[in-house]
């Protein structure tokens, strides 16, 4: 109490004294420097595991592609559709700050097959070729600052009011007329700024990383994101923050405050995820792969509008008779068989588009739904914030199959289109017997597979609410530790 | 006097409101389980089921032709032929009567059927395809598929029972016992209490009986409800054994975390120093530790690449495509109806195009079976690397009880493979030997049924992570009752 003394002496500045002291005394205490030193060995151990898989996938992503592209040139002269029917590869790039956050990356499939007559799903998540022990978490940045710090920050504040009613200093301090706002700002400080220190040899580290991963040259509005990411993990740090003085201040005892605020976290960090997921999946159920397939295989062939595509093929064909009169397809100034083939393909493409926007459009509303929850646990919007800052979440793996099917189209109609004028100049006549064999100068008509992930702009605009949740959570944490506070002096007057 | 104590802990148990609660949340969580988890397995078999039936009807319209046929030809007392493989619908005998035609382009389900207690833990399964296609065609690329599932609730993973019990439970078991001894020092009636003529360790154990009574009574009662609601196979001995394993290691598992409770309590702290060292110790046990455990075995022994797996796969198709075709070939056999020059030649090309299937499956099967060695060395790993956290020893006797682990997984994909040779010889002699098939040799067609392994395999696999837990207990255990003989009584 040699600072209260103190602070009537020098009366306006009762924030930095409070806080001076908060701080002094979490960093003397023997069990903050275990604790801080544990958080940081964990982080740096995340970052640099983090680091490490980001580097390691990125080059064999690059490299795999490439040797595909070139596998697709160099697949031998064949005909044109045969050479559609051998594809090629759609690899995944990995997000800009997946070392940080990997999100989903683990259960979304890094690879997919590009083939005529049909959409595949990517495939090889790596969480497939893992043991049974990895569905415990993954050790990443994003786990430890959402998982461990809220704890950490529990445990250094949770005696803050408690303990000084306990220790009946509160009230000494408020009968000398300490300002109960300066009281709650200065604990808040000392305490924020005790935590920030088992964080910060983390961010510089991370900055050392990202300097040398050098990829701020590929993301867009690389720095924004980086800078977005920094501020909603101070935010949902704040909410813990100002959550645990407040109720630090509307507790008798420092054990009733721990217990409420552990509970609180153990709710908002394993149980409501795992519940919102849960009743996600009952609200908008998706369908498993059995009847993914076996609905889509059955729409290939009656025809979504109930006209099956038999039917429509032949519509087609006495169309083109007409337009072009003639009696016969094998008269048509076309090579027919390619023509058809194509046809038969855009045919499919609704049929696809159905099932996989659908598949889609399920997921990502039981990700909004998952997001409304937010509403009572702030780590349900971080969670979303921090995949789609880091490029790991739902968004970005959209844009990748869906880039990776619009290049199937191009690849198998740019190969079909060939065919069909290629193959009837061949002899001048139409027929399924007028073969022909395409070399590695045709199969380069089809550029290689790329694409652009979302920009930061389609980031900011699908997470906007999740945004404003974590917001309204600082907001709301504030004004509740200022009116636990706020009731302390009626309590104790 | 001990059963006095017995009887005052737990009355004053049952009136405490907070315990209510407690309780209140672990039905409440574990009928939410159960609920999540069997949806979880309905989802797979209705999807098993979908397509399953979709392909059996291909097959079924397929064997109506023949039999329409066979008649058309008894009657007419001619000869059955063989038809061409055709992808387009023709004149002449139905495609059923190539047996290639049917062994390729249709296929077989084979499916893994979930054990009676699959919903007490759903381990890998949301990951893994339980119903694997099976053709004439390489079967290493019917292994690629993946069950969907929206990643975002993967990452997630499932509130099954399984978690209820490895995270929950410790909650809810250190919310009633932090306080054991330091809520009376504090209240200062330890000291009254200990001047009757009891030892602290009696004290501790009743207060202990207790709550450990409590909690499982109301864990048996609604893990048997659970598994009577959602669990299959109740009939059967194996099942209710599997159960008992369930419990043994819930029992035990329960006991380790009132044992630290007591531990740290005999440190002598207050309570808010016990709410944070053990809140400390389930967040190290139960999230921290696991989790580098698998880095660890994940960095030791690192699956390969799937990426390099595909390139080379790509490689080994390249070859096998200039070894036997000629350019225009290739053609032919993407797309059969095209073939010029006859019927024949439309089956040469099928010939030639599983010739290529197999040479494929040679060259890549190496491949694949490194990715399944690796998996299998992490796995391993995992299994000696268990004993660091009671956690992961209960997960690993879970995912066994449940029969949802790798190893039974890996058992049902070695049946696959063996059912794939056994519907390729079917097909594949009949079809070279352009035998028309018949519809008595139809009924013959392989069908799969999963051999469950033998049960003393699963319990030798569950032995270490049980035997594990129970070491691990009585150690602590012990040590527990040990350090509270340096337990102050009164404040100094």
């Amino acid at each position: 109490m040699a600072e209260a003394s103190l602070s009537r002496v020098t009366p306006p500045s009762m924030v930095g004294v409070v806080a001076r002291k908060e701080f002094t005394e979490i960093i003397r205490d023997g069990r903050f420097k275990w604790t801080a030193i544990i958080m940081v060995m964990l982080l740096l151990t995340a970052l640099a595991t983090g680091w490490q898989k980001y580097t390691a996938y990125s080059e064999v992503q690059a490299a795999a592609q490439g040797e595909t592209n070139h596998q697709w040139l160099k697949q031998g002269d064949k005909n044109p559709h045969s050479a559609a029917h051998y594809g090629n590869y759609a690899f995944k790039q990995a997000g800009p700050l997946s070392f940080f956050d990997n999100g989903i990356e683990p259960y979304t499939g890094n690879l997919l097959f590009m083939e005529a007559h049909k959409q595949n799903l990517a495939i090889s998540r790596p969480a497939n070729d893992s043991s049974a022990v990895s569905r415990f978490g993954d050790l990443n940045g994003a786990m430890i600052l959402q998982v461990l710090m809220p704890l950490l920050i529990i445990f250094l504040g949770f005696t803050a009011f408690s303990g000084e009613k306990e220790r009946g200093t509160l009230r000494q301090l408020l009968s000398m007329g300490v300002n109960q706002r300066d009281l709650l700002w200065g604990k808040a400080i000392g305490i924020g700024g005790a935590a920030l220190l088992a964080i910060v040899p983390c961010i510089v580290l991370g900055a050392l990383v990202l300097s040398m991963l050098q990829i701020s040259h590929t993301a867009d509005n690389f720095a924004a994101r980086v800078g977005l990411m920094a501020l909603i993990y101070t935010g949902y740090g704040l909410v813990f923050l100002f959550l645990t003085l407040g109720v630090s201040a509307l507790s008798s005892s420092p054990r009733t405050s721990l217990i409420a605020l552990v509970g609180f976290w153990a709710f908002s960090v394993f149980m409501v995820p795992k519940s919102a997921a849960e009743i996600s999946k009952a609200v908008y159920p998706s369908p498993s792969w059995g009847e993914f397939q076996a609905t889509m295989r059955a729409d290939q062939v009656r025809g979504l509008d109930g006209v099956p595509t038999a039917a429509k093929l032949g519509k087609y064909v006495r169309e083109l008779m007409k337009q072009y009169n003639v009696d016969s397809p094998t008269k048509l100034p076309l090579y027919f068989p390619a023509v058809r083939m194509q046809k038969l393909e855009e045919f499919d493409h609704e049929v696809f588009d159905h099932h996989y926007n659908g598949l889609r459009d399920t997921y990502m509303a039981q990700r909004r739904l998952q997001d409304a929850f937010g509403i009572m646990d702030p780590l349900m919007s971080l969670k979303s914030l921090s995949m789609g800052l880091s490029g790991s979440d739902l968004l970005h793996h959209d844009r990748y199959t869906r880039s990776a099917e619009e290049h199937r189209r191009m690849m198998v109609s740019k190969m079909n289109g060939y065919l069909s004028k290629a193959a009837v100049d061949l002899n001048g006549v139409s027929s399924s017997s007028n073969y022909m064999t395409a070399d590695e100068a045709v199969f380069s008509i089809v550029p290689s597979f790329s694409y652009t992930p979302p920009t930061l702009e389609e980031v900011t605009k699908e997470y906007g609410s999740a945004f404003a949740i974590l917001a309204a959570w600082v907001l709301a944490s504030i004004v509740f530790a200022a009116a636990a506070v706020g009731r302390v002096r009626k309590v104790s007057a | 006097m001990y059963s006095l104590i017995v009887a005052h802990e737990t009355r004053t148990l049952a009136k405490t409101p907070s315990l209510l609660w407690i309780l209140l949340l672990l039905t409440a969580a574990i009928a939410f389980g159960a609920w999540a988890s069997s949806s979880v397995f309905e989802r797979q078999s209705q999807g098993a089921t979908a397509i399953s039936n979709y392909e059996n009807g291909m097959r079924t319209k397929m064997h109506d032709d023949l039999a329409k046929y066979e008649e058309k030809v008894k009657a007419s007392g001619g000869k059955m032929e063989f038809a061409a493989v055709n992808h387009a619908p023709g004149e002449g005998p139905p495609q059923a009567t190539n047996a290639g035609a049917v062994g390729s382009e249709t296929e077989s389900f084979a499916v893994l059927p979930p054990t009676g207690l699959a919903a007490l833990s759903i381990g890998q399964s949301d990951l893994n395809l339980n119903y694997i296609p099976v053709s004439m065609k390489n079967i290493i690329d019917a292994t690629k598929d993946n069950e969907i599932e929206n990643p975002v609730n993967l990452k997630a993973g499932s509130f099954d029972i399984a978690f209820v019990i490895i995270f929950l439970l410790p909650i809810f078991i250190m919310a009633m016992s932090y306080d054991l001894l330091s809520s009376e020092k504090e209240r200062g009636t330890l000291a009254m209490v200990m001047s009757h003529p009891i030892s602290l360790r009696k004290l501790m154990a009743s207060k202990l009986v207790s709550r450990i009574a409590i909690l499982l009574a109301v864990v048996i009662a609604f893990g048997v409800g659970a598994v009577m609601a959602v669990g299959s196979e109740l009939n059967q001995a194996e099942t209710w054994a599997r159960f008992g394993f369930w419990l043994g290691a819930t029992v035990l598992y329960s006991i380790f975390w009132f044992a630290l409770a007591v531990l740290v309590n005999a440190a002598g702290k207050s309570s808010a120093t016990n709410g944070i060292v053990l809140a400390g110790s389930w967040l190290a046990f139960v999230v921290v530790i696991p989790t580098i455990v698998s880095v660890v075995t994940s960095t030791l022994y690192p699956a390969p690449s799937r990426l390099d797996f595909i390139a080379a796969s790509r490689e080994a198709q390249t070859a096998a495509e200039f070894e036997r075709m000629k350019a225009l070939d290739q053609y032919y056999y993407d797309h059969l109806e095209l073939v010029p020059g006859g019927e024949d030649k439309a089956n040469d090309f099928l010939t030639l195009s599983l010739a290529n299937n197999a040479s494929i499956e040679k060259a890549i099967k190496p491949l694949y079976d490194e990715f399944q060695n690796q998996l299998n060395r992490q796995e391993d790993a995992v299994t000696k690397f268990q004993f660091v956290s009671p956690a992961i020893m209960m997960q690993l006797a879970m995912n066994e009880v449940a029969g949802t682990s790798a190893d039974r997984y890996e058992n049902f994909m070695k049946q696959v493979f063996k059912f794939h040779a056994q519907w390729g010889e079917f097909f594949t002699g009949r079809f070279l030997k352009r035998d028309p098939l018949t519809t008595e040799e139809w009924k013959q067609i392989p069908t799969f049924k999963y051999v469950e392994e033998p049960f003393s395999d699963v319990l030798a696999r569950l032995m270490p992570s049980l035997l594990g837990l129970l070491v691990v207990v009585a150690a602590l255990t012990a040590f527990a009752f040990s350090s509270l003989r340096k337990y102050r009584v009164a404040a100094r």
